[in-house]
């Protein structure tokens, strides 16, 4: 049975409740009613939608790092010390959690008990339970966010939003094909509409929870119209489901061009679809991730990748930056180095923040190409849904018309590649199963060639992997060597 | 980084080996590349891919008859997964096969000749760093398969002159 894309009937939401509930030990401690009296309490400093709307109207820019370990105390003293230093603070889960194997976070959380350090890398939220997630939340004086990777999220969510945190990370596809190898897309849909549907229960009741579908994907040479178009059906899934605040993220490329194009058509698309689809009662704000893929390992150039993501973000007008720390290529920041990261981020934030990008016949060429690829995608996906959004979501991936490049999971085609053109912009060498106009697909291969003639080579795998490596390697575009 | 044929590439070409990402890891990227990179080397590659269980690599490598297992840990949690492996190794009758690891291995970013000791005393034979090249590894994997080969041959030979004389 396909999943509908419909609003889940509160009567069955509460028999699903009480098997989510039943997970794990902790989540017995739930009380939806204390939940949301727990929530309304809570002051405004603390509320993250209020926050990300009001940055959003005033046009500035929110810095957030991420951060996680597996002890509460060390969890306390980590983000005590990062929001100094940030506008709003994460709560990182671990990989255990975010596969729901909460006995491996026991072991985990045991592992790391008066050893000095975490042998988790993330905060095992679940296993902790609602006191311990309250007490994190009490500790601090910053909006949460709970921040993962998790396909079945839903008793993470009840726990979590229980406890005070005021935002979610995920969705039913970007938590998935990025995430997973073989939980069916289907399943993982089904499961985010329960979280959307806590979130709406939480509405109705005047407490507004805010909600971020994943942007970056699989970080890998994602071409910007297939993350938007996840993170526009994963916005219209939870406006389906009564959410109202809702962030939509993409992860930086780093061509400047096509990163301000990406969020201005981004915050655009969201608007068009879902005005088209009736809704009128939400709040919109987007995110710019820094560069996701591969860092280069010396901390000198990390910098320079770290503030070039400050800028792109800036200059596109993104509500919410996710700051990078010198230490990714290496392992999971120490707070010191967590707060380098988003002190480089704040210095480049205030340099650029009186200036603006002038209109260009290349920005408004970006911003349109965008809008037609994702347009053409998302009437192919509601072709194959006859009208039915998850259906159709679900169809595309079976079909490849939604197709993540460097996804892990075996319900996603893998057949589309893409690569940087001369001037580092991510263009299609290979579509797939993607629907393109022919114009565009063409646009796309006079870049490729541009490209290809300088290198003296076609467009071929060894290029894509050369752009792997690139930045990693100290560049933006993967000449040959 | 390159991905040139090499020379003895048929020599090697019945060589297995099994190659994954081991626990809940979902790093996906290299994964691919090392697929890639042995493939061309001349292996025969088996790739279980992301999230793979100690047990998985296991029956892959007796289904195959497999010299080698190369792990990957990228997420940071691969100090919990990839210990005990060498004795479920052991358990199961793998008692010659040749463990390799490599990736972002613990948490936090570590001094390189720490991560390496830790992994060597669970019984793993090398362990690589992200920037560590690639065709080097190759070359590794090649000279410890020939010296394994080599070792099995001459141990079938002292037995043989063990029951001769
Ligand atoms: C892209 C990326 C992601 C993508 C992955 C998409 C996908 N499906 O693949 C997304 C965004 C989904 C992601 C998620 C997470 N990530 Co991540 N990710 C990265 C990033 C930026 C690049 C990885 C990459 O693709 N590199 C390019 C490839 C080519 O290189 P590679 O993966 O290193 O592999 C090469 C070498 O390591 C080596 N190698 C690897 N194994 C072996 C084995 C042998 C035998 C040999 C010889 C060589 C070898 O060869 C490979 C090919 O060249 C790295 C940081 C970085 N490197 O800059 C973090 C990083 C790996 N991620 C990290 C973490 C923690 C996570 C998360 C848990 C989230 C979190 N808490 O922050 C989740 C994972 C959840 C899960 N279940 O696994 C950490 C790990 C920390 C640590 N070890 O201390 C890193 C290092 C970032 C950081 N500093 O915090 N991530």
């Amino acid at each position: 049975m396909l999943t509908k894309t419909q609003k889940i009937e509160l009567s069955d939401f509460h028999e699903q409740r009480q098997e989510v509930l039943g997970g794990w030990p902790t989540g017995r401690e739930v009380d939806l009613d204390h939940a949301i009296e727990y929530q309304k309490a809570l002051p405004d400093a603390k509320r993250f939608s209020l926050a990300m709307k009001t940055a959003e109207q005033q046009g500035s820019l929110l810095l957030q790092p991420r951060a996680g370990v597996a002890l509460v105390p060390e969890h306390i003293a980590l983000l005590k010390f990062l929001e100094k230093h940030c506008d709003l603070l994460p709560t990182t889960i671990d990989a255990y959690t975010r596969q729901n194997q909460y006995q491996e976070a026991e072991k985990g959380i045991a592992k790391s008990s008066g050893s000095g350090q975490s042998f988790l890398n993330g905060f095992p939220a679940v296993n902790h339970g609602l006191a311990a997630c309250r007490e994190v939340v009490e500790s601090v004086s910053k909006p949460l966010q709970v921040r993962h990777g998790t396909p079945d999220a839903r008793l993470l969510a009840e726990i979590t939003l229980a406890a005070g945190f005021t935002a979610y990370e995920g969705g039913g596809i970007s938590y998935n094909i990025p995430y997973t190898k073989k939980v069916p897309l289907e399943k993982s849909i089904r499961d985010w509409q329960y979280v959307d549907r806590l979130i709406g229960v939480y509405e109705e009741a005047g407490v507004t929870i805010n909600r971020e579908p994943f942007g970056p994907l699989s970080g890998t040479l994602v071409p910007p119209f297939i993350s938007h178009t996840v993170g526009i059906i994963e916005g219209l899934l939870a406006l389906e489901q009564g959410v109202r605040s809702i962030t939509l993220g993409y992860g930086q490329l780093g061509n400047l061009i096509q990163d301000v194009a990406a969020i201005r058509s981004l915050k655009e698309l969201a608007n068009e679809y879902f005005q088209k689809h009736g809704y009128t009662d939400y709040e919109l704000s987007t995110v710019l991730h820094q560069w996701m893929g591969g860092f280069p390992e010396k901390e000198t150039k990390a910098y320079s990748v770290i503030t070039w993501g400050g800028a792109a973000a800036v200059f596109s007008g993104a509500t919410k930056v996710i700051i990078k720390t010198p230490h990714e290529a290496m392992g999971i920041p120490t707070k010191e180095a967590n707060a380098q990261g988003l002190e480089s981020t704040r210095q480049i934030a205030n340099m650029l923040k009186d200036q603006y990008l002038p209109e260009s016949e290349e920005l408004k060429t970006e911003i349109e190409l965008i809008k037609q690829e994702v347009r053409t995608v998302m009437d192919k996906v509601l072709e194959l849904g006859a009208g039915d959004l998850t259906a159709g979501a679900v169809r595309a991936f079976e079909a490849g018309v939604i197709d993540i490049p460097f996804s892990a999971s075996i319900y996603n085609k893998g057949k589309l590649l893409s690569v940087r053109d001369n001037h580092g912009a991510i263009r299609i060498f290979e579509k797939g199963s993607v629907p393109m106009a022919d114009s565009v697909y063409a646009f796309h291969a006079d870049k490729l060639s541009e490209r290809a003639a300088i290198e003296g080579r076609e467009p071929c795998f060894q290029m894509v992997v050369d752009d792997i490596y690139a930045i990693s390697k100290g560049c933006l575009v993967g000449r040959p060597r | 980084m390159e991905f040139r044929l090499e020379g003895n590439h048929k020599i090697m070409k019945e060589d297995t080996v099994i190659l994954g990402v081991i626990g809940s890891d979902c790093h996906a990227v290299g994964n691919k590349i090392l697929e890639r990179v042995f493939a061309e080397a001349g292996f025969h590659v088996v790739n279980l891919g992301i999230m793979v269980s100690q047990q998985e690599f296991i029956d892959a490598a007796i289904e195959t008859n497999a010299k080698a297992i190369l792990i990957s840990s990228l997420y940071g949690q691969g100090e919990l997964d990839c210990d005990g492996m060498r004795s479920k190794c052991i358990e199961m009758g793998l008692d010659d096969i040749l463990l390799y690891v490599g990736g972002n291995l613990v948490i936090g970013k570590t001094d390189f000749k720490i991560v390496e000791q830790k992994f060597l005393n669970m019984g793993y034979d090398r362990v690589f760093k992200p920037e560590d090249d690639l065709q080097q590894a190759v070359q590794l994997l090649k000279k410890d398969i020939t010296q394994k080969k080599v070792n099995a041959l001459q141990a079938g030979q002292d037995e043989r002159r063990t029951k001769a004389s």
